[in-house]
């Protein structure tokens, strides 16, 4: 094996669908988008206020993703 | 019965089952050394689940974190991002350090790094920045648990005695029974820590507001400036969000006493399998924390030092019985982290010095003994830390996480195959620039621009990393193709030692 391929991209769609789901949910959890879009207190979800509940949100998806990915066995 | 009375005994009650349970991990101790510092390589999940998120969480997550809510709010709810990312990371890195380590034989983070950049000095530079920068995590974890000791007892057991005492029993079966010891511990410990802080939560929640959802909206009544960003203080501004999600998981797991983990796994179907699930423990232990902290604020605001709000709130609002089982949780989440990382240098150290240039014919036994004495000088080095500064808890365990990462770089290259991997020098020249930068950026001006300091010296070493490797001789042909070249069969071949 002389010059093996990059591992930094994925392979398979299931391995490109992974990498967007996960990096697309962490890019919703973090600046600029938490800042400009979830920095409030209202409307309130489930008795829960905005920033709080979308960001719990947010963090189910990703668990989600990863556990989708483990299901898929990448 | 005092509350004092019933605190103090159930934390020492505790104590004596983790020497127990030491003491049984001594009688299953085989002579390999392999056995002593990795547990043989044979960590199941259920094992290796419990002591990665005993030992990712710390004294910090049980006291400080619920400091950070009382003091600065909702923002704090970040720590769910960085605690998924560890997920994310142990399922793509760990699992190729996993499958390096059991190939090639590796034990700690520099034989991985000395191996593959074929370098003396690479290795000595990797475990100099393991030691060091997990020699600060030590001193927040021995402050925890003499604070904590202190505070169960009512200041009745001063604070350097606490930390005294939690520091020899947990050096005792450290030494006792290897990381078999620290694993079967951290089972306990994890359970514990975990259902402590839940019940502890809930049950003052229950009693000061009814619910968790009154208590929401009792917030946004009385302090609405806890449910925004940056938060009363203006801690978190964008650029601290994003350095604290990077540096609190990649620069965590890169610690030795992580690192080491993922090379006692028993398979990589054991990793895979924490690292979708372990994200669901670590995130969800910060929910509760979140009620501890706003429930504070609104019932005891002022306190001069904000990490005392979760057993303040408990002294005075819960049954004797469950603060001595929360604050004897508290004390397992310390406890946990501090043996793990005492294993972690005492292995570096063993390893990476002992064996390497001081007696590399030493038997099995032989290695064990001067690991069993190196815990020793550990032991009296945590200590002296612990009694000599007293900075707040997050900021040293940020600087802590901050130094480990900037192994990121040249651990990337070992474990991520790409057509032109780091050259040895560019991985010096990184780690040196990261360094330095991390102390202009953390100690001299402190997060330039916002930007977590180590953003900034991340970034810094990387750059430098690849500036330097392009003008400088990339690792041997030979040595790429072995190390990668494996890695391609395992990741895309499925093919597993």
């Amino acid at each position: 094996m002389s010059s093996p391929r990059s591992h930094w991209r994925p392979r398979t769609a299931r391995g490109w669908f992974a990498l967007v789901a996960f990096v697309g949910g962490l890019v919703l959890a973090q600046p600029p988008v938490v800042f400009a879009f979830a920095n409030r207190i209202s409307p309130w979800i489930l008795g829960m206020p905005f920033l709080y509940a979308y960001l719990s949100v947010v963090y189910l998806w990703l668990i989600g993703v990863l556990l989708v990915v483990w299901r898929w066995r990448l | 019965m005092e509350p004092w009375v019933v605190a103090t005994a159930l934390i020492f009650l505790y104590l004596i089952v983790t020497l127990v349970i030491g003491v049984v991990a001594n009688r299953r101790l085989s002579s390999d050394a392999e056995d002593f510092m990795l547990y043989g390589r044979k960590a199941g999940p259920v094992v290796l689940y419990l002591t990665v998120v005993a030992t990712y969480h710390s004294a910090f997550a049980f006291l400080g974190s619920g400091g950070f809510f009382y003091t600065h709010g909702v923002g704090f709810w970040v720590a769910g991002c960085w605690t998924i990312l560890v997920g994310a990371i142990t399922y793509t890195l760990g699992v190729r350090i996993w499958f390096v380590g059991k190939r090639f034989g590796y034990v700690t983070p520099a034989d991985l790094l000395g191996d593959f950049y074929q370098s003396e000095a690479v290795r000595v530079v990797a475990a100099l920045v393991s030691v060091v920068f997990t020699l600060l995590y030590v001193q927040v974890q021995a402050q925890g648990l003499g604070y904590i000791l202190s505070v169960a007892s009512g200041d009745r057991i001063p604070f350097a005695l606490g930390t005294a005492v939690l520091l020899v029993v947990a050096a005792f079966y450290l030494m006792a029974g290897g990381l078999r010891a620290v694993y079967w511990t951290d089972v306990l410990q994890g359970v514990w820590m975990y259902v402590a802080v839940w019940v502890g939560a809930l049950v003052l929640t229950i009693r000061l507001f009814g619910s968790p959802l009154e208590l929401w909206r009792r917030v946004a009544a009385e302090r609405p400036d806890l449910l925004t960003l940056p938060g009363p203080e203006g801690f978190f501004g964008p650029g601290m969000w994003f350095g604290m999600t990077m540096v609190l998981s990649f620069g965590v797991v890169l610690q030795p006493h992580m690192l080491i983990r993922y090379f006692s796994a028993d398979s990589a179907r054991t990793l895979k399998l924490l690292g979708a699930t372990t994200p669901i423990y670590l995130a969800s232990l910060y929910v509760p924390a979140a009620f501890v902290g706003l429930a504070g604020a609104l019932v005891r605001p002022g306190l001069e030092v904000p990490d005392q709000i979760f057993p303040v709130l408990l002294f005075e609002f819960a049954p004797a019985w469950l603060t001595g089982l929360i604050l004897a949780g508290a004390t397992a989440a310390a406890m946990s982290t501090l043996d793990s990382i005492l294993h972690s240098n005492m292995t570096v150290l063993t390893r990476d010095v002992y064996q390497r240039y001081i007696n590399p014919d030493a038997d099995a036994a032989r290695v064990v003994g001067v690991g069993r004495l190196i815990v020793v000088a550990l032991l009296l080095v945590a200590f002296v830390l612990s009694v000599t500064s007293s900075e707040f808890l997050v900021v040293v365990v940020t600087m802590s996480a901050a130094g480990a990462m900037q192994l990121l770089p040249g651990i990337c290259a070992v474990c991520f195959p790409s057509r032109r991997p780091l050259s040895r020098s560019g991985v010096l020249a990184g780690v040196g620039v990261g360094l330095a930068t991390l102390y202009v950026t953390t100690v001299a001006s402190p997060h330039p621009l916002g930007l977590h300091g180590g953003i900034w010296s991340l970034a810094a070493n990387w750059a430098a990393a690849w500036i330097v490797t392009l003008i400088t001789a990339a690792p041997e042909a030979d040595t790429i193709e072995r190390i990668h070249g494996a890695l391609e069969d395992f990741v895309y071949r499925d093919e597993s030692p």
